[in-house]
């Protein structure tokens, strides 16, 4: 490997490489624009994909690096750092980084109208909604307890008469009984526990109050008012990749298989379960990305529940209708 | 040949108890495939494997490169200058002691692309070979030095005929010991730093699909990876010595030349790990809100606002983690003494289970802990098991090293005198091996610290681990750093309490 | 060859500060060896006589007293190559092969191999270790390394050659052998020789000159003679007035 002196060519150098075989090469002319997802390569990025295959980006002029996500990347710092334009994040971290730590971010747009996140169990003791929980032992990421807490004061309930204990993602509790749900994707978990043997159930915490959407995407205010035309481009090929994209969920995943799903360990068959799960969350009459009036106050509302003041400043709807 | 096969009867029967335990699901419903079907599953995925093989393999060897290029450059200069061996001897400590999982996320924030993998593994590396080559330079034939002056040559010529040349098996004993941690350190970061490819990647993706066979191949190769780099230099350095040696680590203490030499270096000591971190930033540019400084963190636990708040959930987390730290690495020492007595009395058990001893060091704690969740469940259970796993290696090699130093008639003479064998450890083997006891604290607190916050973080959900993942959720960045920082001060003050304890009891038990 | 220099040690004094007080090494030594001539110093263990030599090289610093090799400073006598010096180990570099540790010296003077490679074959030839130029000390044997030190400490022509119990850790008859093969290698060159030793009949057969020392100060109590023509051989180890000159010195330095 050859070490360049200037850290930021050598870094920019080997990332290229890193991304070769999923960036169509450009002629001339394209903006630089690099994103930064929320996870590793899943059918939850679907919609990119395509647009970077179909050449959406290119069209718009955008030569895009796409950037995976991991456990130890916040995707918000990446955008602080300069590193990548746009992040897709979760909105409750990025509304409390811009309440606690004045960080000058914006939405401006949502992939997931309702955030996937739900309580997962298995058919053969099904828990369906929040009442249910009670006297349960439910698995939760400690980082989502707050979401929990939250949604059982939605319904009524006290927070002692639920058993939280802490999760990292991972079925096979559940399969072996040691808890009776966890909190998880309910796009993703319920295809791995069917592939163990059991039949999963699940509800969402948006349908029963706790209504905030997920991978929010987020720019900074400096992003914004620089970049704002290379912004307004990306939404619309990105639009134009999930609108491809979900128009059959079950098309796109098998020609990723040796591209942008190879070597990540995980199947096929799941990605097209994934995307498939998921159509309905991203789905919305005004296309997708959109942030109504009403979706943002419902996220704002959500959050005071678990103490973080949204304002309506922190969403900005105009790159949507410049679309 | 009925030599061999008597040789090779323990690890034969090793295999197949480890088959039918895997066939039968005996261990956690399956969470212990067989390793039959771990091949099987290795074949299914083949595909996969090389690319990822390969970014960790690059990724490693380039920090593996870079460490070991700084470390023998500080070990020469810290040899021709004792000066600058003090004063950058707080630096040397802190790099040895701080535990990768505390600063990966740090090196995630600041860094990009391949360089947090780069940089982790050749952290990994440095002090190991850092030590190797100071080691190597000071330990130079003394004879042939007075040769080189008795012909009127000068320092110079002696580093130049005796020193450098004298020091290259040590160097390159070095690198067999530092070539694992590369490998070890750049799959820690590529697991969290959210790349493609890298064994690290294909874990994280791995993980919670319910497939502990998958899960036992990256863990697996990962371990040959590690295993084999290892071998590869104690091939080299066998080859450089014309005579093979045994496993051994260096139990030697970062270079502390005398006393003296002013507080002024002390102080620079100090001071030089906190300039380092602070200019860093400056030099990358990091952004204010994602940096944070030796003064920004300072200020955050004491003089903000939520100082309060801050402190509470450090000193929470610091009540979760410390106990069950020190309990596993007391259990993990306990353990090593015991079996390094074992050993002398029953050498043949050792040898059959030190294989297994040794995949648990090469393999990656970030595989191994899922692993050790689906058999062991989620409670302090887990935390303590791999706390002992990873610290009782090291201080059994370095305690067997020490009760091997005994003349065996020393370690019978109270047999002799129908001692029985307590009281033969309490006379002969425990003050004999004390001085490695010591050594061996000193170099698995980091060690036990790094298990327990891996524990924590994929397993458990407490402590010092958790708080550092709670964090991150939370983009806390001011937290993120405080856990780092707590977590390497916490790992040097252990390491500084065994070592005044160490010198303590040495001086009064009148080891040299 | 050229001409040997003479040793001339005038009033050496030397104290070692240690933890349980200070050891006194050597008080007062004055001894003068002549050039071409050999001398041997021996002396129970601890008496100083190793000081003496590693003084003589300028090893080691001296509180009072002066040392003359040809008459000159030693610092600017080894510098100057006029001295060649063989340990009690052989001292030899595991890395180098047996030309290449011969050579060693003529490195740190800063001397060019080129023209010395023919003078490196014939001393090694001399020691009796012609074929073995290109072995590594470790496949030789003890006495084999010896003998290689001693070609290393002839190869920068030195006028004066330090012997500090050279074959000290080598077996009786090894020894003996090695001893006659230094007096032909000494004989052939002429070099002025100072040989620390505590074997007395070592002494006796190599030595024109015996300076007997005892310890606590380290001082040379006699100076004696050995009278014995040469070359001398080793049915002289047999003669009765060699044994009779040994016991002379074994009774002086039990301080009979």
């Amino acid at each position: 490997m050859k070490i360049a002196l200037n850290r930021r060519s050598f870094l920019t150098a080997s990332a290229a490489a890193a991304t070769l075989p999923l960036m169509p090469r450009m002629a001339h002319a394209a903006t630089p624009f690099a994103m930064q997802a929320a996870w590793i390569n899943d059918a939850e990025f679907a919609g990119y994909f395509l647009a970077m295959d179909q050449g959406y980006y290119t069209a718009e002029g955008l030569d895009l690096t796409y950037l995976p996500g991991g456990p130890d990347v916040i995707p918000e710092a990446t955008i602080v750092a300069g590193r990548a334009d746009l992040a897709l994040t979760t909105p409750d971290t990025t509304i409390k980084a811009i309440v606690d730590q004045g960080a000058k971010f914006k939405i401006i747009g949502a992939q997931y109208q309702k955030n996937p996140i739900g309580i997962v169990s298995l058919a053969k003791n099904p828990i369906l909604t929040p009442a249910d929980m009670v006297g349960k032992t439910i698995a939760v990421p400690p980082v989502n307890t707050i979401s929990v807490e939250a949604l059982l004061a939605m319904n009524g309930i006290d927070k002692a008469s639920v058993n939280i204990v802490p999760y990292a993602y991972d079925p096979t509790p559940l399969i072996k009984g040691e808890i009776d749900a966890s909190l998880d994707f309910t796009t993703n978990v319920p295809y791995t526990i069917k592939t163990m043997g059991e039949e999963a159930v699940s509800f969402l915490l948006y349908d029963f109050g706790y209504t905030i959407y997920n991978d929010t995407v987020v720019v900074t205010e400096e992003t914004l008012a620089a970049k704002r035309k290379e912004l307004v481009a990306w939404l619309r090929a990105s639009r134009k990749g999930w609108d491809e994209n979900n128009v059959d969920t079950t098309l796109w995943p098998p020609k990723w298989e040796t591209t942008h799903f190879a070597g990540t360990g995980r199947t096929i068959d799941n990605e097209v379960f994934f995307n498939t799960a998921q159509l309905p969350l991203i789905a919305n009459p005004a296309g997708v990305f959109a942030m109504t009036e009403e979706g943002i106050a419902a996220n704002i509302e959500a959050l005071s529940k678990v103490g973080i003041t949204a304002t309506r400043e922190m969403f900005d709807t105009t790159l949507l209708e410049e679309i | 040949m009925a030599f061999r096969v008597r040789s090779i009867a323990p690890y034969l029967a090793l295999l197949i108890l480890w088959e039918v335990v895997g066939r039968l699901d005996l261990v956690a419903v399956g969470a212990l495939p067989a390793l039959s079907e771990i091949i099987a599953r290795f074949w299914v995925d083949r595909a996969d494997y090389p690319r990822h093989v390969l970014a960790t393999l690059q990724a490693s060897s380039a920090g593996f490169v870079i460490g070991n290029i700084i470390a023998v450059l500080a070990g020469v200069l810290f040899v021709l200058l004792p000066v600058t061996a003090r004063m950058a001897r707080g630096l040397n400590i802190a790099i040895f002691a701080l535990p990768p999982i505390a600063i990966a996320p740090i090196l995630a924030l600041t860094l990009e692309g391949m360089t947090p993998r780069i940089v982790l593994a050749a952290l990994g590396v440095y002090f190991v070979t850092m030590q190797a080559t100071v080691t190597g330079l000071s330990q130079y034939d003394s004879r042939a030095a007075d040769l080189v002056r008795a012909y009127g040559g000068g320092g110079r010529a002696v580093m130049r005929f005796v020193q450098i040349r004298g020091a290259i098996p040590a160097i390159l004993s070095g690198f067999r010991v530092a070539a694992p941690n590369a490998v070890l350190g750049a799959i820690l970061a590529e697991f969290g730093g959210g790349g493609r490819w890298g064994l690290g990647a294909y874990l994280l993706g791995s993980l919670g699909r319910g497939e502990p066979d998958r899960l036992w191949g990256i863990g697996l190769t990962a371990t040959l990876i590690a295993g084999l780099s290892y071998a590869l230099f104690a091939a080299l350095s066998a080859r450089m010595l014309g005579a093979s040696r045994s496993v051994t680590l260096n139990p030697a203490a970062p270079p502390a030349p005398a006393a003296g030499g002013g507080v002024w270096i002390g102080v620079v000591s100090f001071l030089l790990p906190f300039a380092l971190w602070w200019g860093l930033l400056l030099a990358l540019n990091v952004p204010g809100m994602i940096g944070k400084t030796p003064v920004d963190v300072f200020a955050y636990l004491f003089l903000s606002e939520g100082s309060a708040a801050a402190q509470g959930k450090l000193l929470l987390a610091l009540g979760e983690t410390l106990p069950i730290t020190a309990l596993g690495l007391v259990a993990g020492l306990a353990f090593a003494f015991g079996l390094a007595v074992t050993s002398q009395l029953a050498p043949s058990f050792t040898r059959a289970f030190l294989p297994v001893a040794l995949v648990t060091q090469t393999m990656p704690l970030v595989a191994l802990t899922p692993l050790l969740v689906l058999i062991l469940g989620r409670g302090s259970a887990v935390t303590l098991w791999i706390t002992i796993s990873v610290t009782f290696f090291p201080a059994y090699v370095m305690i067997t090293q020490g009760l091997s130093q005994v003349p065996r008639s020393v370690l019978e003479l109270p047999r002799a005198y129908g001692a029985t064998v307590w009281r033969e450890l309490r006379l002969v083997a425990i003050p004999a091996s004390l001085p490695w006891v010591f050594a061996a604290i000193r170099t698995t607190v980091p060690r036990a610290l790094l298990g327990v916050m891996i524990a924590e973080w994929l397993a458990t959900g407490r402590g010092l681990g958790n708080l550092m993942n709670q964090s991150r959720g939370y983009m806390d960045f001011s937290m993120i750093w405080t856990v780092a920082v707590v977590s390497v001060l916490l790992s040097v003050a252990f390491y500084r309490i065994a070592q005044i304890t160490e010198d303590r009891v040495l001086r009064r038990s009148g080891h040299p | 060859m050229t001409a040997p220099a003479g040793i001339t040690l005038t009033g050496l004094c030397k104290t070692f500060a240690g933890q349980g007080g200070s050891v006194e090494a050597l008080r007062d030594v004055s001894l003068n060896c002549p050039p071409g001539s050999f001398t041997a110093l021996i002396g129970p263990s601890g008496c100083g006589k190793s000081t003496i030599l590693r003084a003589a090289l300028g090893l080691e610093p001296l509180d009072a007293g002066s040392v003359l090799i040809g008459g000159q400073a030693p610092a600017i006598a080894t510098r100057a190559g006029i001295t060649g010096v063989a340990f009690q180990d052989s001292a030899l570099l595991p890395w180098r092969t047996v030309a290449q540790n011969v050579a060693l010296p003529l490195e740190v003077l800063g001397r060019s191999l080129g023209p010395a490679q023919g003078r490196i074959r014939d001393l090694i030839a001399l020691v009796g270790l012609k074929g073995r130029e290109d072995a590594l000390p470790g496949e030789l044997s003890g006495g084999m390394r010896q003998r290689v030190a001693i070609a290393r400490a002839l190869v920068s022509e030195p006028r004066v050659l330090f012997l500090d119990e050279p074959f000290g850790a080598l077996d009786q008859i090894l020894r003996r052998q090695m001893n006659v093969e230094l007096q032909r290698i000494w004989l052939e060159t002429g070099v002025t020789t100072l040989l620390v030793t505590h074997g007395i009949d070592e002494a006796v057969f190599l030595a024109d000159r015996i300076a007997i020392m005892q310890a606590g100060p380290g001082r040379i109590v006699e100076v004696l003679d050995s009278p014995f023509a040469r070359p001398r051989l080793p049915s002289l180890f047999a003669a009765p007035e060699f044994h009779h000159l040994c016991d002379h010195i074994a009774g002086v330095l039990h301080g009979v």
